[in-house]
């Protein structure tokens, strides 16, 4: 059987605590789950849908946790994040209200809707905002603690969720164990750094790599703001790290990577490997706008041992 | 007394106040020379209603308890409007006045919930109104009597996301939550008809759910009657009190002029406007 959606399993967590927790709101703008369903038909006193109004939707919340409620703000990613931005900067992070943004659908996830459904700009917006938390779950287990996380020390936090469900990388073992990041497979020299959809990516171009006798390992830094300290360590043994990211370069995942390592005087060369300034509306699924983009297997693959002829 | 003779001794009472508010007021933006009076002053007599007149459960005592009710100008660059009102209230001392603006006092050209008695951030126009459709509707869902009042900018209107709160504050029947529209007709490059057409906005607000009335933003009196029959009666729905201003209203030179939004006058024209409000 595979693992629940991630949006039912992260909303499932949340439903269970809301049963026991008046004070736990829960903020939908017009994005369903099937968690949702028994969550509002359960709890109609601790759910709202708001119609499509992402905007108002940040501000009712900042209301709701100014007066002390514990409210999460459901959306697909482009629309929870892009779309009431201001809201989220003036209601929320000035104001440094403890409220969960949940974002369903990034990167390409939604395949076929095109760039208007495509979160490949919210890292770089979010990450801009003071005292955010931004993590992303790459697997089900990741999922279920982040919910909990959000519960026992909640902050303002941007959770990214895939549309559907990954493979599982941790098991039911604790992600949290070195903060927002984790080795998931050992190497030398070089390592591959992702997180969530593109963490898979980086497992299979490990395996290919393999196959030619490089032998790279991979991180997930699932936390990438603030990236944790943890993560200056676990960098160390490499001379070299590749980012994969299903998102645009311009201030993006690879773009935190590179600026943690400015700021912390690293000696690590940083390549990023993520999307060019381009926007699809071609259709044809998720693997083949990741061709497109050149962010697939066989593309970052080929993009790394060019690097690695180009270093010779 | 009668029911007469006490509205009579509090609107004696806001009127007296108000002559010394409006001062105040003025001489934050002369103390600090910068400072929003227009914007102020065609809210003065709703503010000075709403505070001296008892209508708002917000004091010293209170200030961070649930039950209090809440005001918030969500047009925040009016937000030195409550500045004087709070300063009677205690909610901070009397010499933070002269330091309006300064590095080492409290009180900021625009609000934030650091400064006693002020409910959240505003200055970005809209989300005021969305914030203050939060805390309403947390006070339904805890079973609270808390009133929610939002003073809401006419040009603020312009903003989308202050309709999409009054969709859903009407959905939910926050009937504890009452809006008072600015209508000052003025935005600050223009007049709001010759800009972008507002139009009939009690028959927008109503078209919305909401209860609606025009209203003489500058009469006491029907400013009193009108928040005491608001309080006393038996509210099904939100209300949008529609209050025609006078942006400037007090000093002749500054009535109606939108070059004057944040514009400060020289020491001729202050002497001038100190004679106008004595």
């Amino acid at each position: 059987m595979s693992s629940p959606l991630p949006r039912d399993s992260f909303i499932n967590t949340i439903f269970q605590a809301a049963k026991l927790d008046k004070e736990i709101i829960f903020l939908c703008a017009d994005l369903g789950a099937q968690a949702l369903d028994e969550f509002r038909a359960q709890l109609p006193h601790q759910f709202i849908h708001l119609g499509i109004s992402e905007q108002n939707m940040i501000d009712v919340a900042a209301g709701l946790a100014i007066d002390g409620k514990k409210v999460f703000c459901y959306a697909m990613a482009p629309f929870v994040t892009l779309r009431p931005f201001e809201q989220i900067k003036v209601a929320l992070a000035h104001m440094n209200l403890p409220v969960t943004l949940i974002g369903v659908g990034v990167g390409f996830a939604y395949d076929d809707a095109g760039p208007t459904h495509y979160a490949t700009e919210d890292i770089a917006c979010m990450r801009s905002l003071a005292g955010i938390e931004i993590l992303t779950p790459a697997d089900d287990t990741s999922v279920v603690q982040m919910a909990k996380l959000c519960l026992e020390k909640p902050m303002l936090r941007y959770i990214r969720l895939d549309r559907k469900n990954l493979p599982e990388v941790y098991d039911g073992k604790s992600i949290f164990n070195n903060d927002g990041v984790n080795l998931i497979s050992e190497g030398k020299e070089r390592a591959l750094v992702a997180s969530g959809y593109m963490l898979h990516t980086a497992l299979e171009v490990k395996k290919r790599l393999n196959e030619k006798g490089q032998n790279f390992a991979v991180l997930d830094l699932f936390k990438i703001k603030k990236i944790p300290d943890s993560f200056l360590t676990m960098m160390k043994p490499y001379k070299k790290v590749y980012t994969l990211e299903e998102h645009f370069l311009s201030g993006g995942f690879g773009s935190a990577v590179l600026e943690y390592c400015e700021e912390k005087n690293l000696a690590q060369k940083v390549k990023r490997i993520g999307v060019e300034d381009h926007y699809y509306f071609e259709n044809g699924g998720r693997k083949y706008i990741h061709k497109l983009a050149q962010i697939d297997v066989d593309s970052v693959l080929d993009r790394i041992l060019k690097d690695l002829c180009d270093e010779i | 007394m009668d029911f007469t003779g006490e509205i009579m001794s509090s609107t004696n009472f806001i009127l007296k106040k108000l002559k010394e508010y409006k001062k105040e007021v003025f001489e934050l933006m002369v103390v600090a020379g910068k400072g929003h009076v227009p914007s102020s002053f065609s809210i003065s007599e709703i503010l000075a209603t709403l505070m001296y007149g008892g209508f708002i459960n917000l004091n010293k005592e209170n200030l961070k308890e649930k039950r209090r009710d809440r005001i918030i100008i969500s047009k925040g660059h009016a937000a030195m409007a409550l500045y004087p009102i709070f300063k009677d209230l205690g909610f901070f001392d009397e010499k933070e006045m002269a330091l309006f603006t300064k590095p080492e006092g409290l009180l900021r050209l625009y609000a934030d919930p650091s400064i006693p008695g002020i409910e959240t951030v505003t200055g970005s126009l809209g989300n005021g109104f969305g914030i203050g459709c939060g805390m309403a509707l947390s006070a339904k869902k805890d079973k609270r009597d808390s009133l929610v009042v939002v003073i809401l900018g006419d040009g603020e209107c312009y903003e989308g996301s202050v309709w999409e709160t009054a969709l859903l504050a009407a959905h939910q029947k926050l009937e504890n939550l009452l809006v008072i529209v600015d209508r000052n007709k003025l935005c600050i490059m223009d007049e709001t008809e010759k800009c972008v057409e507002l139009g009939d906005m009690k028959a927008k607000w109503q078209a919305f759910g909401w209860d609606s009335c025009d209203i003489d933003g500058h009469s006491i009196n029907d400013l009193f009657n009108f928040l005491s029959d608001w309080k006393n009666k038996k509210r099904a729905k939100p209300f949008a009190l529609i209050a025609h201003t006078v942006k400037g209203k007090g000093i002749s030179y500054m009535e109606n002029q939108p070059l004057w939004h944040n514009k400060i006058p020289n020491q001729k024209q202050i002497e001038q406007a100190r004679l106008e409000l004595a």
